[in-house]
């Protein structure tokens, strides 16, 4: 007769019936006789029956409306780029966040970006997505502020990355609330918050990289997406790519997009 | 004969590949909620998991699971992050808590049975919640989501040994956790 030791690793398979015909025999003949081991499976079983009967039950948390919206419009944006689609505006339904109304100017600077051959639609989308999910961890720093040059000190001395933050004057209705190192795609972005007219922005820059049909000779020539119930504003200049999310009256949008780049000149 | 990267990658990026993905929203969300304890970060971690999710999707295999494949994506996700956030996490010794012992024997009780009919939804609900990181996620994709042994071990980079033992221990746990909560017991 097989012992308890080898039998032991047996035990959960032959509950769940994964395992084969000429192992179950031994398992069966050894349970018959083995009291100790009829009961671990009988509990394991009970457990196992249990869990199963009331799976309903237990899975009855489902996703919110407004995290199901998010994910839509991903895979929506995802899937647009992929094939190629030429419309620049799309729009997606989107369940107002706690963040509804906010404005956000996202100027964005990956320093190990992987730059791809993907759409501006799906940059904007995924930046977006990633805006959502920085405030929403970092909503506290809303209330704080900080000045210009400690922040470039920082991603200077963190990062090794020379940047001109835009500054933030009263009549600009900016202020300058923090900067903290994201994750986006491959790289780490460096993603920089600001509040307009008391409202949350966020700064973003990506250097050494160019979106392709953004690379303006003359002026600035950006492209504007809808995404997430947001307006991003791309846009490429001296070698670098940034965005602007905003979600906010266009006319805002627009103002604040002049105001960074203005100042990034 | 090899097929160009490009044809490949349209070939699995069927059109309806995001509605399928999308499918398993809610089952992913459930388990980055055992996973994180906090709605908002089992949002985040889903909408991380679908971002790389879509951004991958070319390396998808199809005529895989679909699910298994978001599943992995989630779990993976959350032990960069359980690393990135080292120290706002709880350390669970979990070889330590794999060799705790766990006896079951009451001999001359049968109650199987009766933790069937006497058991309480939220009861059980506490208790799985209660259980230790390691064995709640074995138990939990097992019983609640139904995957195999093999997609589990992959989804948690374990061997699938070590799948079998933690399911094992999670369910002797729950048994011996809803044993006391049984009226007899009270």
């Amino acid at each position: 007769m097989s012992d308890c030791t080898s039998i032991d690793p047996l035990i959960t398979p032959y509950v769940d019936d994964d395992i084969s015909a000429a192992e179950r025999q031994r398992v069966d003949a050894h349970v018959r006789s083995c009291p100790p081991c009829y009961s671990r499976v009988a509990a394991e079983r009970a457990v196992r029956d249990l869990v199963r009967a009331r799976r309903a039950s237990l899975s009855s948390d489902c996703a919110s409306a407004a995290l199901r919206d998010r994910c839509v419009a991903l895979g929506s944006a995802s899937a647009r780029g992929h094939r190629g689609a030429t419309a620049i505006r799309w729009q997606t339904r989107m369940t107002p966040f706690a963040l509804a109304a906010t404005l956000v100017l996202v100027v964005g600077g990956a320093f190990l970006y992987v730059s791809t051959d993907r759409s501006t639609r799906v940059l904007a989308a995924e930046l977006t997505a990633d805006h959502v999910k920085c405030f929403g961890v970092m909503n506290t720093l809303l209330g704080t502020s900080a000045d210009r040059l400690t922040i470039e000190h920082a991603m200077a001395s963190t990062f090794g990355w020379q940047m001109h933050v835009p500054e933030a004057t009263p009549g600009s209705g900016l202020e300058l609330v923090g900067a903290r190192p994201c994750f986006y795609a491959k790289g780490k972005v460096a993603h920089l918050m600001y509040r307009h007219n008391g409202h949350p922005v966020s700064v973003f820059m990506i250097p050494n990289m160019v979106r392709p049909g953004l690379a303006a000779t003359a002026g600035i020539k950006d492209e504007v997406v809808d995404v997430m119930g947001h307006e991003a504003t791309v846009w490429s200049s001296a070698g670098r790519t940034f965005v602007v999310v905003a979600r906010e009256p266009e006319a805002d949008v627009a103002q604040v997009v002049s105001f960074v780049q203005a100042a990034l000149k | 004969m090899r097929k160009p990267r490009g044809e490949a990658a349209e070939l699995n990026r069927s059109p309806s590949f995001e509605a399928e993905a999308l499918a398993s929203l809610d089952s992913l969300y459930r388990t980055a909620l055992r996973l994180t304890h906090r709605p908002a970060d089992a949002e985040d971690l889903v909408q991380e998991t679908y971002l790389k999710a879509f951004r991958s999707a070319d390396r998808f295999e199809p005529g895989t699971n679909l699910r298994a494949w978001l599943f992995t994506i989630l779990h993976n996700t959350a032990r960069n992050r359980a690393r990135d956030h080292a120290r706002d996490t709880v350390t669970v010794d979990s070889e330590a808590v794999e060799r705790a012992d766990i006896s079951t024997a009451t001999p001359g009780d049968t109650p199987e049975t009766l933790l069937l009919r006497d058991t309480l939804a939220p009861d059980l609900q506490a208790a799985v919640d209660a259980l230790p990181e390691v064995f709640r996620q074995a138990l939990w994709l097992r019983d609640v989501e139904e995957f195999s042994y093999a997609e589990i071990a992959k989804m948690l980079a374990i061997p699938v040994g070590t799948v079998m033992s933690r399911i094992s221990r999670g369910r002797r746990l729950l048994f011996n956790r809803l044993q006391h909560l049984r009226p007899a017991h009270v």
